[in-house]
């Protein structure tokens, strides 16, 4: 079976991938309708009609067509896209303007995010405290459950969190495919360290001054939510940091490069991620055998974590987040999704089949109600 | 002292390149033992210290009697913090291509005792940006005690580097260590173009 | 031996599997477990210290909370007290704050909040200056730096 589906891909009949997108059928359906779908409201139902449809759609295509990124990519911009529109539409309404004011941080109203958690840690082992104007929780986006969330989601699938859980990855994921080639060719490999720099100084930063550094003068990511009002110098330079990391990381550059220029060289969150790539079961295999290497993964990888010396050693690096652009690149099918302790070149089907369905199932469910939230303020919008 | 340390623990890496790896294969060769080794790195860090406290005394003195204008001393700590944060992110690209050794003037001591001393002289009187920082910040203090202070955190920060100096042949993943020391001392730098420009504009809108 | 490795990693992979399976519907409890954590409370510097002193007025109250110079290993020389106004304010708050408990006053603080403009008048020579003066969703709060 599994010789059949080399010569043929990973892709499946018509019946058989709808018999494997059923179980997501029916786990999407209970968790995104809480077991108690209500049907009166005609813009929340459609909302979350499309929703549920449109994410099983993926699912089975990704079955169908024995590719994985395309689809994945699909769901991952869409998320970022919705939570953006979400978070500005409820603040324009709740405040009249993306940014909040000292008043915000003083009741601890700032909702929290899992790039703030490389941070918290040194503050949290000395003073027993988060460093963070939030809430532990109740609310919007408290810091208990992001935890929970991040925590989770980082033992399963490790660095794979950058591709199939981050609302914030799917901007330099999209920008990164507006050109068909690439105008900057050449990027050495020693900037993949430079996010366990940022996380160095990020930490140490935040540990001695007791603020969360990266949020409060770095994250290029408040151009799309929200920032600290611009009442004096310094926050007016914080809104130059951002505003231009923003434009050079996750516009300009991915389109340059077709990589994802901020999580491979700025994000501290993505450092710890790549440790915990260490501890999950699944991974990305390279099966020697059938390699004959052309370099064609190395070439569209978007995180710099396949090189040369990683093919010719027939090993992926730390930095891989399993988004399965060079599993679907690859024309020997030489590189696969893999479960660690399963010989490469082995179960492919079965490693791929069993990745796809935690990963989709977590960023499915995840990402959900936010696209619900904002399809339906954009049902608001226009009619 | 925050930034202060914060500049010697990202440039510290820079440090020990520059020095560590000379002094490593002197601390390494004969039937050195763990005792000497120790001594020999405390020897060198301490007269890091040594002169350092020397330089904060002279660039206080310096800063109180040709900065004591608040708009001299915005305008060049403003204009020097950028010039010296563009350099140690020029010498931080620098140090990831090539592996210089400033510190030749080993080559001519003869007493093998006085060498962690000569290193520690030479290390810190190596005028790299981050010292240049380091001596801008200094002038600009309010008090003695205050550069001092400055000075210290920026020796603690960047002797951290040195304490594993004599384990340095079990630690494995040098390589990987050492881009993101110098990737951090880039770091740095823009912190620091980013505190002279604040610096800068703040100036000029208070007039 | 390789037969093992094999079988630990597909269980692995399952009990990932069954991790994600459970984490939605159990989110809410796991979130409850972990806001439990004693590392679970949001840092003083934040919050503004617990509060010291409620001083209920005919119309307002008026809450001096506990300096906090709180640092990441011990105390910082420079901190800040919080002083928060709830309830029916006027427009202008005039108020002679004792933060310290030592029942000497500490300083006055002037707060017009028509124009938002802030005045403060020092007594206790470790009071420095005012860093935040702010409407809030319950009234006015002001943050005013010390010295330790």
């Amino acid at each position: 079976m599994d010789s059949t589906l080399k010569k043929a891909g990973m892709n499946k009949s018509f019946g058989k991938s709808l018999l494997y997108t059923l179980p997501m059928l029916l786990i999407t359906f209970m968790f995104i309708s809480g077991g108690k779908p209500d049907f009166s409201d005609l813009s929340s139902t459609l909302a979350m009609l499309i929703t549920f449809f449109g994410v099983n759609i993926l699912y089975f295509l990704m079955h169908y067509t024995g590719k994985t990124d395309k689809f994945r990519a699909i769901l991952f911009i869409v998320f970022a896209l919705s939570l953006s529109f979400t978070l500005i539409s409820n603040m324009m309404e709740m405040r009249n303007s993306m940014s909040f004011s000292q008043a915000d941080i003083l009741e601890c109203k700032i909702p929290f995010c899992h790039l703030v958690i490389p941070m918290m840690i040194l503050p949290a082992a000395f003073t027993k405290s988060i460093i963070f104007p939030g809430s532990i929780i109740g609310g919007f986006a408290n810091i208990a459950s992001m935890v929970v969330l991040w925590l989770v989601a980082t033992l399963v699938l490790g660095r794979g969190f950058c591709s199939w859980g981050c609302f914030y990855g799917g901007w330099d994921d999209g920008f990164s495919r507006f050109r068909k080639k690439k105008v900057i060719k050449r990027i050495s490999e020693s900037w993949r360290w430079m996010p366990f720099a940022v996380l160095f100084m990020v930490s140490i930063t935040a540990a001695l001054a007791l603020v969360p550094t990266y949020c409060d003068w770095i994250c290029p990511f408040k151009a799309v939510t929200e920032f600290e009002q611009v009442t004096n110098v310094e926050s007016a330079t914080k809104a130059g940091v951002f505003l231009s990391l923003f434009g050079g990381l996750v516009i300009v550059l991915p389109i340059l490069t077709r990589r994802r220029t901020q999580c491979s060289f700025l994000c501290p969150l993505g450092a710890i991620n790549s440790v915990s790539n260490t501890i999950t079961p699944f991974t990305i295999k390279i099966d020697k055998t059938n390699c004959s290497e052309c370099m064609k993964c190395v070439e569209v990888c978007p995180l710099f974590a396949l090189t040369s010396e990683d093919i010719k050693n027939g090993k992926v690096s730390t930095f891989c987040s399993k988004c399965g652009k060079c599993v679907d690149a690859c024309s020997k099918h030489a590189i696969h999704f893999g479960i660690k302790g399963v010989p490469s070149g082995t179960m492919k089907n079965f490693s791929r089949n069993l990745f796809l369905f935690v990963s989709f199932l977590f960023i499915a469910v995840f990402s959900s109600g936010t696209i619900i939230n904002s399809l339906q303020s954009l049902f608001k919008l226009i009619f | 002292m925050a930034e202060s340390f914060i500049l010697g623990l990202s440039s510290g890496s820079a440090c020990l390149v520059t020095c560590g790896m000379v002094m490593f294969p002197y601390l390494m060769a004969g039937s050195a033992g763990v005792k000497k080794i120790v001594s020999d790195v405390g020897v060198f860090l301490l007269t890091r210290l040594l002169v350092y406290f020397a330089i904060a005394t002279l660039i206080w003195y310096f800063g109180q009697k040709f900065l004591s204008s608040q708009v001299i001393r915005t305008w060049v700590s403003g204009i020097l913090y950028i010039v010296f944060a563009v350099m140690l992110i020029w010498y931080s690209l620098r140090r990831n291509q090539s592996k210089e050794c400033p510190a030749g003037i080993l080559a001519s001591v003869e007493n093998a005792r006085i060498i962690p001393v000569v290193l520690g002289v030479v290390n810190s009187l190596g005028l790299c940006p981050a010292l240049l920082i380091m001596l801008t910040k200094s002038s600009t203090e309010d008090t003695l005690v205050k550069s001092w202070l400055a000075f210290l955190s920026f020796f603690a920060g960047s002797s951290l580097w040195f304490f594993p100096l004599p384990l340095a042949g079990r630690i494995r993943k040098k390589e990987i260590i050492r881009t993101v020391g110098i990737l951090a001392t880039g770091l740095a730098g823009i912190i620091f173009i980013i505190k002279g420009l604040t610096i800068l504009i703040g100036g000029i809108i208070n007039g | 031996m390789k037969k093992i490795k094999m079988i630990a990693g597909i269980t692995w992979a399952f009990l990932c599997l069954i991790l994600i399976i459970i984490l939605f519907p159990g989110w809410n409890r796991m979130t409850e477990a972990v806001s439990k954590l004693q590392f679970m409370k949001i840092n003083p510097n934040y919050t503004g210290g617990e509060i010291a002193q409620k001083l209920i007025m005919p119309a307002c109250t008026l809450d001096i909370r506990k300096p906090v110079f709180d640092g990441l290993f011990k105390e910082r020389n420079n901190g800040f007290v919080q002083i928060d106004w709830r309830g029916e304010l006027t427009d202008i708050l005039i108020d002679t704050i004792d933060y310290d408990l030592d029942k000497s006053p500490d300083f006055i603080i002037e707060i017009d909040r028509t124009s938002s403009e802030t005045k403060l008048s020092r007594i206790n020579s470790k009071v420095k200056d005012v860093s935040v003066s702010t409407p809030t969703s319950y009234g006015w709060a002001v943050r005013v730096n010390l010295k330790k």
